[in-house]
């Protein structure tokens, strides 16, 4: 028999140091990863009493108040119902351009119910991934006597509900009380047209302060705060008929032109600060700018964030024989009609936000007065805030009385549209490309993708 | 009556008894080698099976199907490599990646074979300019997105308060689309050069201070001596940088981190590199097939370059004599 060798003098020879190897490794693999694995392999089916998994992007961070309106939410659902609901937080950049929600989705493994803006619904409605509600909804919430009817539309097929919005976020100009101030200006000075608007902007801008901002990361976000400059010179990307595209019209060209001027005349910045266009603190509540295009939840962030910060509001101005309008978004609460249980979280939806119960309502009201400072889409909510007081005065009383009225609801265009808007505004603002001929080049690639389009109607 | 075996019968036998064992230990030795070296490198190759090669051929043959992303899977051949070759954005996505790439290894060759000619020098605190430069490299990409594009801010940013206090005009680096892509590059050098001076730094180490004494006691020039000593004998380490870095920009790895936090592809597609191309027709806009299809196209892509760089350069061979 020839020598063994011995490791380290343990007298453990190599040929059992092997076997010891070997076998502990399969051990592992077997009683550890393979047990994880095999669990995994049970497919999407579930119980009745298994939790239902909620995404938002609310949840985890941001502001306190909106955080607590998820978390007393979920609690108050759990303390009375078998079936659970857990949150998950993902923040808002990533849920809307991030990965985890469409991976979750291609792996069969979506949340049971979801935030959805207008903006993805038909994504997921063409998915074929989206619940009914309107069949657990009571007749008086269904109908349009709650619902605003033009706000709702775009997230409803065939008249029936597929996502319950529960805001209306519209957008406006915001602008520091002490920049005008700093440049002779007073409320009387408020802009109402695209040339006003420039020369405000000019007076005010200082060497370290831009005197306008508009989004310029492109984007839904970009996409969402541009849409109302095109509407209101009779602009858009799809005609009534669904079929075709007229995104080559005056309209869209002469919006195209003035966000391009904006940056040329060196008024507006190239890049934002902070989250983007919709973080009024960082950007104007900064310094850096002196008058911002952002939406109403921005008055809510300055009040935690910038409370001393002196502000003011106006609406949208129009251009030279335009009408008035502002984009008007929302999250709202869709279920996923492949998750594990869609009655139970259609039941919670509809519980949540979309009944007529004192609670629900009371809860749309918490969410639009107290959580955010919003707008609601439903008439029963517009009543009780307006009751407690909610838009009596401020930046809340211009939005009601002002910014609402006209507003448009925020399309759901596919994303083959979104980008080749996308693209059209990105060559016109940062490239200096001909708005025009982009405006055409926009147009020939939405009519392209409609001739072959066969989901549900786009408007 | 027995017969005594004769002396030779007798050696010959033993010799046989003595050689069977011999022969089982060479082959049972050389089976245990070989059980030793498989076991070793099993979870390795398990790993890079599981993680990497199964999901590729995956990959590949989900570059066949149109996937919507919500289960809906539809056999199209190659009607998604068709796609892409009228498909102007990913064309103008390959163009900027050969912008990048070809910047981004050039630059960060010579940036980090510069640094560690540097701190090879015996000059007080090398060892603390070493892990200087080498910090970057342990930040996390987001992190040094976020604060690069902190400081590049149009107007009250650092580098344009400093540009300004100079005389100079302020730029919008990450906002105008002919600076934005030489301005990420400049980002991605900085992260890596320290991690690519290290390893020049081991290669100029591994060359024989007799030579440079050598040309010292000839008379050479510092251009001389780098030029006749220390460039030939780099070669490997060069070959390696190159392979490398070249890999590391196309694939974008690093590229895709850094351009999701600070432009988001804009502005207006400049920075759209073929991996952040791809991660947009997969997450945004749910072409699953598509984006798989782009990638298998990529790797392709990717082949064809390092296969052309080892038949130019010779496998980066040191050549003697």
């Amino acid at each position: 028999m020839g020598q063994e060798k011995y490791l380290g003098g343990t007298g453990t020879t190599r040929r059992e140091f092997l076997a010891k190897g070997a076998a502990f490794a399969l051990a592992a693999a077997v009683t550890g990863p393979g047990l994880t694995v095999l669990s995994g392999c049970g497919g999407s089916g579930g119980s009745a009493s298994e939790p239902l998994t909620f995404w938002q992007p609310y949840s985890g961070g941001g502001q306190k108040g909106v955080k607590r309106w998820y978390l007393d939410l979920a609690e108050t659902w759990n303390k009375e119902n078998n079936t659970k609901v857990e949150l998950r937080y993902i923040p808002t950049d990533q849920y809307q351009m991030g990965s985890q929600l469409p991976s979750a989705f291609a792996a069969g493994n979506g949340p049971d119910i979801f935030a959805l803006s207008a903006a993805d619904f038909l994504k997921y409605y063409n998915g074929g991934v989206l619940q009914d509600l309107s069949q657990f909804m009571e007749k008086e919430a269904i109908n349009d006597f709650d619902y605003n009817p033009k706000f709702s539309s775009v997230r409803k097929v065939d008249g029936k509900f597929y996502n319950l919005p529960y805001e209306m976020e519209e957008m406006a100009m915001f602008y520091s009380v002490e920049a005008f101030k700093k440049a002779g200006l007073s409320e009387a000075d408020i802009p109402k047209t695209w040339d006003q608007l420039f020369n405000v902007a000019d007076k005010v801008k200082t060497a370290d302060m831009f005197g306008l901002l508009f989004e310029t990361a492109p984007g839904l976000a970009q996409n969402y705060a541009w849409y109302a400059f095109m509407w209101m010179g009779g602009g858009n990307a799809v005609a009534e008929n669904g079929k075709e595209s007229n995104f080559d019209s005056k309209g869209t060209i002469q919006a195209l032109q003035f966000w391009q001027d904006a940056i040329k005349s060196g008024l507006a910045p190239r890049t934002i600060q902070g989250s983007g266009y919709g973080d009024l603190v960082a950007n104007m509540g900064s310094g850096y700018c002196a008058i911002q295009n952002c939406g109403v939840w921005a008055v809510a962030a300055m009040k935690e964030s910038a409370p001393d910060f002196e502000y003011g509001v106006f609406k949208l101005p129009v251009p030279p024989g335009g009408t008035y309008t502002t984009d008007n978004g929302a999250w709202g609460m869709s279920v996923n009609a492949k998750g594990k249980n869609p009655e139970e979280a259609a039941r919670f939806a509809v519980w949540a936000v979309g009944s007529m119960s004192k609670d629900s309502i009371q809860r749309c009201t918490d969410w639009i007065t107290k959580a955010k400072t919003d707008l609601s889409p439903r008439k029963s909510v517009m009543e009780q805030a307006t009751k407690q007081g909610a838009f009596d005065s401020g930046p809340m009383k211009v939005f009601k009385e002002e910014v609402d009225p006209g507003s448009t609801p925020e399309p759901r265009y596919p994303p083959e549209i979104k980008k080749a808007i996308s693209d059209a505004l990105q060559a016109s603002e940062l490239s200096g490309a001909d708005p025009k001929r982009e405006a055409q080049q926009g147009a020939e690639k939405i009519n392209a993708f409609l001739q072959s389009y066969s989901g549900a109607k786009i408007v | 009556m027995s017969v005594k075996p004769s002396r030779m019968a007798v050696e010959m036998e033993n010799r046989l008894r003595h050689k069977e064992p011999t022969a089982r230990r060479r082959i049972g030795r050389k089976h245990r080698e070989w059980l030793a070296a498989a076991l070793f490198l099993a979870p390795d190759v398990l790993g890079l099976l599981v993680f990497l090669g199964i999901p590729m051929i995956l990959s590949l043959v989900l570059g066949l199907f149109n996937v919507s992303g919500f289960g809906q899977y539809t056999f199209v051949g190659l009607a998604n490599y068709k796609q892409m070759f009228s498909d102007s954005l990913y064309l103008n996505s390959l163009r900027v990646t050969g912008i990048y790439v070809f910047g981004f290894v050039a630059g960060l060759f010579v940036a980090s074979l510069g640094l560690a000619l540097l701190v090879k020098q015996k000059l007080p605190f090398t060892g603390v300019f070493r892990s200087m430069f080498f910090l970057p490299q342990v930040i996390s990409l987001v992190v040094v997105g976020v604060v690069w594009q902190f400081m590049l801010n149009d107007n009250i940013g650092v580098l344009n308060k400093l540009l300004k206090s100079l005389g100079f005009s302020s730029y919008s680096w990450l906002g105008n689309p002919t600076l934005a892509l030489g301005t990420v590059l400049v980002v991605s050098i900085w992260v890596f050069m320290g991690y690519y001076m290290i390893i020049f730094l081991a290669g100029l180490q591994e060359i024989p201070q007799e030579y440079y004494d050598a040309a010292k006691v000839e008379g050479a020039s510092n251009w001389q001596t780098f030029r006749h000593i220390t460039w030939p004998l780099l070669k490997p380490t060069s070959f390696f940088v190159l392979l490398v870095s070249t890999v590391t920009g196309v694939a974008g790895f690093q590229a895709f981190d850094l351009i999701y936090i600070m432009t988001k592809g804009g502005p207006d597609n400049s920075t759209s590199l073929t991996i952040y191309y791809i991660y947009q027709q997969a997450f945004e806009y749910n072409q699953f097939g598509y984006a798989a299809a782009m990638a298998s196209f990529l790797v392709l892509i990717l082949l064809i370059v390092t296969a052309a760089m080892f038949i130019l350069t010779k496998g980066g061979r040191f050549e003697v004599g």
